[in-house]
């Protein structure tokens, strides 16, 4: 029971920044900053809900699964951002002559 | 136990030269395995993330099992990273420390993203870098994305182009802190790491 609430209000808090993130998404100037929102705000959104849903779990195999799941979200992410960030400045840099 | 991470030949002050001599610089980091003894080591873990992933049912491995030889050939194929050795005592502190980071790292930007004016203030900053090239350097350039309103958009051998929310704050500081947190994780005392590396 109490583990159900603990795990609902990391699911409730991931929720909110996975909001937030949006909201920087949509409102911050440009492609660099919003990749900030993204990067940060969804990466910790994604790892409280995990951690939510990982109290919640049934068996070991499950958790394990979860943390997979992080892991490989976590790093696909930071690895797109800085992907994108790349090829942001390089085209400012080829379009700015 | 961990050793005294001295950084910052090209950062400045802040250096704290009390690594213990048993373990001194080889920063170029440890010889790779034998290839055998990596595509065992691979193999192994494969097999243990498929008995993970599928709870270990024995008709699984019809598939799994070839997988797991074809993911271990494919170690073969690829050349041999340099390995690091890893200091446990660093990887705890480091990784409460990473947790800390990216909740601060988040509030800050959801606290930016929320405000009625956004407070931006954007740019760019360059960083040079004293830590040796590959997986350290790699996992800077992941945690300063990570860090309150810091950004990696580009890293150029040891020159980091750092994206900034709020030009105004204190890159050098945070930076170099992260720097000696990264180098006491992978047990490099490193000063003048940034000589060792192919490209300088």
């Amino acid at each position: 029971m109490l583990l159900d609430l603990l795990a609902l209000a990391l699911i409730a808090v991931g929720a909110f920044f996975f909001v937030a993130g949006t909201i920087g998404l949509l409102r911050f100037p440009d492609t660099l900053c919003r990749l900030h929102a993204l990067t940060k705000a969804d990466g910790l959104g994604l790892g409280l809900t995990c951690l939510g849903v990982a109290l919640l779990a049934g068996t070991a195999g499950e958790v394990v699964r979860i943390v997979l799941i992080w892991f490989f979200v976590a790093t696909s992410s930071a690895v797109c951002g800085h992907l994108i960030a790349r090829h942001v400045r390089r085209a400012a840099n080829a379009g700015g002559r | 136990m961990p050793p005294g991470t001295a950084l910052g030949t090209a950062l400045g002050p802040g250096v704290d030269p009390g690594q213990s001599p048993a373990r001194l610089p080889d920063l170029s980091g440890l010889r790779p395995r034998h290839p055998a003894r990596r595509a065992l080591i691979g193999a192994l873990a494969l097999a243990g993330l498929w008995a993970a992933l599928t709870g270990g049912a024995a008709e699984s491995w019809v598939m799994g099992a070839p997988a797991v030889l074809l993911g271990a050939a494919l170690i073969l194929l690829h050349p041999a990273a340099p390995r690091w050795r890893l200091s446990l005592f660093g990887a705890l502190r480091f990784a409460a420390w990473f947790a800390l980071q990216s909740v601060r790292g988040a509030t800050d930007v959801a606290r930016r993203a929320l405000a009625r004016r956004l407070p931006l203030a954007p740019g760019c900053r360059m960083f040079r870098t004293a830590l040796p090239e590959g997986a350290p350097r790699l996992l800077f350039a992941n945690a300063i994305t990570l860090l309150p309103g810091t950004l990696t958009a580009e890293i150029e051998g040891d020159r980091l182009v750092i994206h900034m929310l709020d030009t105004g704050a204190d890159l050098d500081g945070d930076l170099a802190a992260l720097e000696r947190r990264v180098a006491a994780l992978f047990a490099l005392p490193v000063p003048g790491a940034a000589a060792t590396g192919a490209a300088t």
